[in-house]
């Protein structure tokens, strides 16, 4: 009996030790390789014998390959978000389409809104979805150097030579990781410049200037308090759980003198990007801390302002007279849509940052994409789709729009909706956006109005409408303790001291920069840098 | 009247200070726990600009039924969800106790030989566990049951905490003495499982079977992992999911050009616990009384 137990014991240890180093490595299922391999052996012996056939054995002079529909295939077309209540009503209309086209019926799947990380890393793991959509937030850079995706180049260049000469290779070379192609970008180019949204009526009302610097700012915030006392003036919120250089959301203003911040306490310079200047230890930031200590002085916001909830009805109730940060053309509709339906007398403009700084640039390409997931039976098959999903104008409509005359309708060229069924984009595919197909809401003139305009700004950047920094992620793992320590001493000193709610600035600066040298800055700043160059050499940012 | 009075026993007066203290104590304690809730209640029957502006009270400010008219604005969904966690947990917790009985009772005979290698088993698996990516890889890839309503029950039929806690109570509340006479007259395992063992265990049923049904009630991870489609998602999840979606379209708006209706508003938050927590607060008060019995003997014989 015993040696019975013991042996048990034993087996069950190794068992569960060499279960434990699996899991470890298993742990970020995004940035790790080994976990791949070790799920897709099979198809990455497929993958080449499913291409054999075709693109090997016909070179380009033909042109495209056959392509082999003999079968009738479902293909998983995996995306982010939550599933709209008509999805199965488009599903048929597109499958009746897609079956006749390409003997293929497509099944729309979806990750929601809770939990969608984790869910999308297991649904690439698992091999569970044929195309996928990619973004630089679900970490697309990093799952693909991983090998998640499928290179995109040959599949292209055989099934969808359409889609190819409309992307065109500059745009097609921003979603290169390692110099392949791993995705097919949207093809409307958005500008989501970030900027500052603030009262016009109160503007014209006291007589203030326009929020378009600092001081300006400043007067801006003082000139409302003069005259209406009881006016709350900023609602803001403490962020503390990153590295980057906006510890209170007031610090997002800063961007309408710098180019952009980035992490670990950088800024970024548009005309000479690959060189980062140090904004912590710079004198700028000890100015910019004194210039938000006299505002928290003189009110502008609570002293409980650190422990606010993100409130994103503030503006819309009248908490803040301008927001910021987070602000971009499409939130600037937003908020003069409830402005004229709940404050019809107030009105709100929109500032981009970029307008004053002349560094505007549109989306990255990798932004909103589409990638056929490593494992994929039938990749042929799913860029064939694909073309036809972005290049077939009706097919194009069908699926951001759903069924005319149901969900949607046309007046006066603009888009209608007719159901809750089915919005408009209503699964998210933003990754199937193309401009010429793309059909105007009644707002999108406006946004349209704003897009040529920063596109003109755009141009006379030294790397004209080029989102620079667009798809740079940083791979931590070397220095993740160090990198954890720094997040938490950025957050206990750097939301207070951008607050103002110190009381010697000069003392506090140096005490944050004493503690973040001391939880390991360095050694993060090293990694990150290093990984910057690179990015930089990869890209000729110079 | 009288009579009671001079027959009561008369307390002195640290006695009487003892109570002030105590219900003292326990008053405040109630209202510690009493008055979130209100506030939750009171919130959600409130005007969304009202409470911005003014924030919270115990009473409605600007008395609306708004938040609740945004929540069952499509009451199928909603019914749908209240539909399916009624269905997990009533199979969930009848096939979970009825397993972790047969289970806890089998481990607690010491006629079975290898009782003590089975527990360590089960206590086993409350320490190591497989993580995510396995977890995830079984049900889907290798069971292939990502998208079927079982996935969302089976896999918390069981749990060793359960299991133990059934096997003590067993074996504390059954003598032994007893299932051996009723051998010697002639029963078997089942018979005696079934008329001598289940009769007396009425508080570890009620005790392991709350558990469960809360379990289950307030499950949302599952849904979350393995539906496919909104018709087998849990009541929590439906509602988990509202405001994650809200969080995830006002956080991705920073991004991207994507339109941000339907965000819900904070009343709506708390018509949404009101909601979600409603049946449960109902449903307790009935077995808690057999719920505070079963923890007790449990822990006590443990």
């Amino acid at each position: 009996m015993k040696r019975f137990v013991s042996l048990m014991l034993v087996l069950l240890m190794v068992l569960v030790f060499s279960g434990c180093t699996a899991q470890q490595v298993q742990a970020p299922p995004a940035d790790d390789t080994p976990e791949e391999s070790a799920t897709q052996p099979e198809t990455q012996e497929e993958a080449p014998a499913d291409t054999e056939t075709e693109p090997e054995e016909t070179p380009d002079e033909t042109g495209a390959p056959e392509l082999d529909t003999s079968e009738l295939v479902t293909l998983v077309f995996y995306l982010c978000g939550d599933e709209p209540n008509d999805t199965a009503v488009v599903e048929d209309a597109l499958n009746e389409r897609m079956v006749e086209k390409f003997n293929t019926k497509l099944d729309f799947q979806f990750t929601t809104w809770t939990d969608y990380t984790t869910k999308y890393n297991n649904t690439l793991t698992t091999g569970g979805a044929d195309l996928v959509y990619i973004a630089g937030w679900l970490n697309y850079h990093t799952l693909a150097a991983s090998g998640a995706f499928l290179e995109l180049d040959d599949l292209m260049n055989n099934y969808a030579p359409e889609l190819r000469a409309r992307a065109g290779e500059d745009t097609l070379n921003m979603c290169r990781v390692g110099g392949e192609l791993y995705a097919v970008p949207n093809l409307w180019p958005e500008y989501v410049s970030t900027g500052i949204s603030y009262r016009q009526d109160l503007v014209e009302k006291y007589s203030l200037p326009v929020p378009d610097s600092l001081e300006n700012l400043g007067a801006y915030f003082q000139g409302i308090k003069d005259n209406d006392p009881d006016q709350p003036i900023y609602y803001g919120t403490a962020d503390t759980n990153s590295v980057d250089c906006t510890g209170f959301d007031i610090a997002e203003a800063l961007v309408i003198k710098y180019d952009g911040f980035m992490d670990y306490g950088y800024i970024f310079d548009a005309d000479n990007p690959s060189v980062l200047t140090d904004y912590f230890w710079s004198d700028d930031f000890v100015e910019d801390c004194k210039l938000f200590k006299t505002w928290a002085d003189a009110g502008y916001w609570t002293r409980s302002s650190l422990s606010n909830e993100n409130n994103t009805d503030a503006y819309k109730n009248g908490l803040t007279t301008a927001i910021v940060s987070g602000q971009n053309p499409n939130k600037h509709i937003t908020n003069m849509n409830d402005f004229a339906n709940e404050h019809p007398d107030w009105e709100t403009k929109y500032l981009a940052y970029g307008e004053v700084t002349g560094y505007i640039c549109p989306s990255h390409a990798t932004q909103n994409g589409t990638s056929i997931v490593r494992g994929c039976k039938y990749p042929e098959r799913a860029m064939a789709v694909l073309q036809y999903l972005m290049m077939d104008e009706e097919t194009n409509r069908l699926v951001q729009c759903g069924i005319e005359g149901t969900h949607y309708e046309i007046q006066d060229g603009l888009y209608v909706n007719l159901s809750e069924d089915y919005g408009y984009e209503a699964m998210d595919t933003w990754n199937l956006r193309v401009n010429e197909f793309k059909l105007p809401q009644g707002t999108d003139t406006i946004l349209q109005e704003m897009f040529d305009y920063y596109a003109t700004i755009g141009e006379k950047c030294k790397y004209p409408n080029v989102n620079i920094g667009g798809d740079f992620s940083e791979d931590y793992s070397a220095y993740e303790a160090e990198r954890t320590a720094v997040v938490n001493v950025r957050a206990q000193y750097l939301p207070p001291l951008q607050a103002g709610f110190v009381d010697d600035v000069d003392a506090a600066v140096e005490e944050f920069r004493t503690k973040m040298l001391e939880a390991g800055l360095e050694k993060c700043r090293e990694g990150y840098l290093a990984q910057w160059d690179a990015y930089c050499q990869e890209h000729d940012y110079v | 009247m009288t009579g009671t009075k001079t027959n009561r026993i008369r307390k002195d007066a640290s006695a009487v200070a003892f109570d002030w203290i105590k219900y003292g104590l326990l008053t405040l304690t109630a209202l510690i726990c009493v008055l979130p809730f209100l506030v939750i209640i009171s919130g959600s029957l409130s005007d969304n600009a009202t409470v911005m502006r003014e924030g919270y009270g115990l009473l409605p400010k600007n008395f609306s039924w708004s938040a609740y008219e945004t929540i069952f604005e499509s009451p199928k969904e909603i019914i749908n969800a209240y539909k399916m966690t009624i269905y997990y947990t009533a199979i969930g917790t009848a096939v979970g106790l009825a397993v972790i009985v047969l289970t806890a009772y089998t481990i607690s005979r010491k006629e079975f030989k290898y009782r003590n290698v089975v527990s360590f088993l089960i206590y086993f698996t409350s320490i190591f566990g497989g993580g995510l990516v396995p977890w995830y890889l079984m049900y889907t890839n290798i069971l292939g049951l990502r998208g079927s309503t079982f996935i969302i029950w089976f896999p918390a039929i069981m749990s060793p905490f359960l299991v133990i806690l059934m096997r003590t109570f067993i074996a504390g509340s059954v003598p032994d003495a007893i299932t051996e006479s009723a051998r010697i007259d002639g029963a078997g395992e089942g018979t005696i499982l079934t008329r001598i063992v289940l009769p007396v265990i009425g508080p570890g049923l009620a005790t392991v079977g709350l558990f469960l049904a809360l379990g289950y009630w307030n499950d949302w991870y599952r849904s979350s992992m393995f539906s496919t489609s909104k018709e087998t998602w849990e009541l929590q999840f439906y509602l988990y999911n509202m405001l994650n979606s809200a969080t995830a379209v006002s956080e991705m708006s920073q991004y991207a050009n994507v339109s941000m209706d339907a965000v819900p508003t904070q009343t709506v938050k708390l018509a949404m616990a009101v909601v979600a927590t409603g049946p449960v607060l109902l449903f307790y008060p009935f077995v808690q009384r057999y719920f505070v019995t079963g923890i007790t003997i449990g822990a006590v014989k443990g």
